[in-house]
């Protein structure tokens, strides 16, 4: 199956290539493995491929004082192997490991998935998760976008067309408990719904955050329901009645992986294991 | 570097320790590049859509789906494909071969070459790993049990 046919960009520095996004109707290129497949599909027709494997000073991964920065063409098997993802994000770490196959880490970056924001992808619901900061840039100069304010739709982003995602800034969070689970119909699959979760726990709740994928035309967080869960006593009865609430919030699109309200049940059976499993085994 | 729509752009690939020069359309795939230009079939096309792994091959000692990654991607990069042997089967294509990992052979290319990679990066997985490592890659005969004893096999063979 050919891709359309399409002009082809190969920057020599990130400089040139946001020159090159200026002219319109281009495309860029990171790991390539929803990008290829959408152009197989002739979802996407653009007239040119900006290429920005070449651009090796967007793969980095790099430790500040309370925050870790990484560059938009780091690879999801670059993320797993890192030992500074594994110490200090924990949560990243895991989620990176669970994308697709290794084929496809091999290649999938983490500024394609959230540029792309698939609703069901993984990463965008573990960015909302952290809170984290997305860097965006052009030739007009760059600006930094909160995680919440990123995601706008199915496939739709704060992103302009002449901008690129460069880097993704994720707090180095001490004392947090993680998972991010997700429920497949198959191996490699996208997920049917899939769940980030980070929690601080003592003898109460301190801090929690948690962020859906699957459940909506974005990754989801129920910023005001997390607040209920907030310097409580972790019982299993206030778990259960937050999965059975924050089923309520959502209205899953039906497709072709399940029905909407299939969804739903998998949300709740997810949520009220994981925050078990999460908040309970850590108190 | 512009190679304008309808144009085609000269790549470099080295394939199996080989220099090949080619012209291709910025929209060949990987795969089409090492089947049609380089006559190289042991590679396969499946589902086309980057989830059956029949496509496999190691790009930088990387596997990768050639399916969904462009030629002019691979400019300039190293290419292993299931021909990439000395004439001697190896050890995995021995272990498939005496495990009998395989029954129409159809998905075998791509399944070697992710559990070389495998092996590379990990020399004694455990069933689970393995499993894991090969998730990406389909079968629809064996029921993978085979496949599995193959690169366990394997795994034992090159390690002695």
């Amino acid at each position: 199956m050919y891709p359309p046919e399409f002009g082809y960009y190969k920057p020599e520095s990130l400089a040139d290539a946001l020159d090159f996004l200026k002219g319109g109707n281009v495309k860029p290129l990171a790991g390539g493995q929803s990008l290829i497949p959408m152009l197989k599909f002739r979802i996407l027709q653009p007239k040119f491929i900006l290429d920005l494997n070449p651009l090796k000073e967007l793969s980095y991964i790099k430790p500040e004082e309370n925050t870790v920065k990484i560059g938009a063409l780091t690879r999801y098997s670059e993320m797993v192997k890192s030992g500074i993802v594994r110490r200090d994000l924990p949560l990243l770490h895991e989620a990176s490991g669970k994308v697709g196959d290794m084929q496809v880490r091999n290649m999938g970056t983490i500024g394609g998935s959230l540029s792309n924001a698939d609703p069901s992808a993984d990463l965008p619901a573990v960015a909302l998760a952290y809170d984290a900061k997305i860097k965006l840039i052009s030739t007009q100069g760059e600006r930094v976008v909160e995680a919440r304010d990123f995601f706008k739709g199915p496939f739709t982003t704060e992103l302009r067309e002449d901008e690129i995602l460069s880097e993704v800034e994720l707090p180095i969070l001490k004392g947090y408990n993680h998972k991010y689970a997700k429920i497949v119909r198959r191996a490699g699959d996208f997920a049917l719904v899939g769940m980030a979760v980070l929690a601080k726990v003592g003898e109460t709740i301190e801090d929690i955050r948690i962020a859906y994928t699957g459940v909506s035309d974005k990754a989801y967080r129920p910023y005001e329901l997390e607040k209920t869960l907030l310097n409580s006593k972790p019982t299993e009865d206030l778990l259960r009645k937050f999965s059975e609430e924050v089923t309520k919030e959502v209205n899953p699109p039906s497709d072709s992986r399940g029905s909407s309200d299939y969804k739903k049940k998998i949300m709740k059976n997810l949520t009220f294991n994981v925050l078990k499993e999460v908040i309970l085994r850590a108190s | 570097m512009l190679v304008r729509p309808g144009e085609k752009v000269k790549i470099k690939v080295k394939v199996n320790g080989i220099w090949y020069e080619r012209e291709v359309e910025p929209r060949k795939l990987l795969v089409h590049f090492l089947r049609d230009d380089l006559g190289l079939t042991g590679t396969k096309i499946g589902c086309d859509t980057s989830t059956c792994g029949a496509c496999t091959v190691l790009m930088n000692g990387k596997s990768v789906k050639s399916c969904t990654l462009l030629a002019v991607q691979a400019d300039g990069a190293e290419i292993t494909t299931i021909e990439g042997g000395d004439g001697k089967l190896h050890a995995i294509q021995e272990a498939f071969k005496d495990n009998f990992a395989l029954q129409c052979g159809y998905c075998t290319p791509g399944m070697i070459m992710q559990s070389y990679y495998l092996l590379s990066e990990n020399p004694s997985p455990s069933e689970e790993e393995i499993r894991e490592g090969l998730h990406g890659n389909i079968c629809r005969c064996t029921g993978y049990q085979n496949i599995v004893k193959a690169v366990q096999d394997a795994s034992r063979k090159l390690r002695a």
